[in-house]
């Protein structure tokens, strides 16, 4: 039987190779850019020509993500947390937190390496953050892996240690919340500006337009913030992170809950 | 340069069938916790391939979700209920 599977394994594999070799220059990138791809590089970064279309961002992924096609990132988030609410609900009875006697953990060598890394993993995913606009990464990235900290604090630790550090779930659903507040600011802030000057703009502008003539700041004292990308990324990064470490704590809560009630 | 590509295509390669190979060792495995190494083995070999193929966003995405929180959850999950599969 094992022996069946393993051959059939082989023979998926070896099929699969041989569908890409000889599909070769299908699944390869050909080396010519094509117009939207064109267009894309040309806009992503364009501090000369500022009045036309720029999201003033080194990182093409990120411009387009959050500026050119920031709607669809919008309702990703929401999709997110709709989720996070979804499982909120199920287990709304054990959200009251009660946090008694915090279990033993693991060992003292275990503890002291956590609390030594715990600084260094929230520093990573700040830095993740905080420079989606210039380097690979953003919000999300940067948000779930702050998010492992709580994760393994609750593995070395335990979740009664979390809440008596003050990690509560109703304060993380605050700061969750703040973050969705920011991004949706972020997204009508040039609207309203708009607004009270009596000029014109768009929903999720970022950079002059040849029509709407508002314009976030493309820095702060000389370091490049690209806008509207720098806030996403700040404001997602904190709802993210959040948001995940409810998820742990509901989970870990709703354990220790059963095994009560048993 | 054609040195360079090629063996950036073998890296590649090899990445690939090692991670088929965790895949069918997380599939077989019948203690579970040791399925949710493999498959954390798995992504973590997935990374490699997202940073050959130059996304390396999506790779940013990957190491987090897949190593940290899914086995994670996974591990939490097997606690509230069984270690061992049973047929």
């Amino acid at each position: 039987m094992r022996v069946v599977e393993v051959v059939v394994l082989v023979v998926l594999v070896l099929t699969l190779g041989l569908l890409i070799t000889v599909g070769f220059e299908y699944i390869m990138p050909s080396s010519v850019v094509r117009p939207l791809a064109e267009f894309y590089l040309y806009a992503t970064y364009n501090p000369y020509k500022l009045n036309e279309y720029t999201a003033m961002s080194p990182e093409a992924v990120t411009a387009i993500v959050w500026d050119f096609r920031g709607l669809d990132t919008l309702f990703e988030t929401s999709v997110f947390y709709l989720a996070l609410i979804a499982g909120l609900a199920l287990t709304r009875r054990l959200l009251s937190e009660h946090a008694e006697k915090p279990g033993y953990g693991l060992s003292l060598i275990v503890k002291t390496v956590t609390r030594i890394t715990a600084p260094m993993i929230i520093v990573v995913g700040a830095s993740i953050a905080l420079h989606g606009h210039l380097t690979p990464g953003g919000g999300f990235q940067g948000g779930s892996v702050i998010a492992v900290l709580p994760m393994v604090i609750i593995v070395v630790f335990s979740a009664s240690f979390l809440i008596m550090k003050g990690l509560t779930t109703s304060k993380m659903i605050v700061v969750r919340s703040l973050g969705l507040f920011g991004i949706g600011l972020t997204a009508i802030t040039l609207l309203l500006v708009s607004l009270v000057q009596g000029t014109h703009a768009y929903v999720f502008q970022n950079m002059i337009k040849p029509d709407a003539q508002v314009s976030m700041p493309v820095d702060i004292a000389g370091a490049l913030i690209s806008g509207t990308l720098w806030f996403f990324n700040l404001f997602e990064m904190f709802a993210v992170a959040a948001g995940f470490s409810i998820a742990f704590i509901v989970l870990m809560l709703a354990r220790t809950l059963q095994t009560e009630e048993r | 340069m054609l040195l360079g590509e090629t063996g950036v295509y073998l890296l590649m390669a090899v990445v690939s069938l090692i991670s088929t190979l965790a895949v069918y060792m997380a599939v077989r495995e019948r203690d579970l916790v040791k399925a949710v190494i493999y498959s954390a083995l798995q992504s973590g070999l997935y990374t490699t391939l997202y940073f050959l193929l130059l996304a390396p966003d999506i790779g940013l995405v990957y190491i987090p979700v897949a190593v940290g929180l899914i086995p994670g959850v996974l591990l939490i999950l097997i606690s509230k209920t069984e270690r061992w599969e049973r047929e």
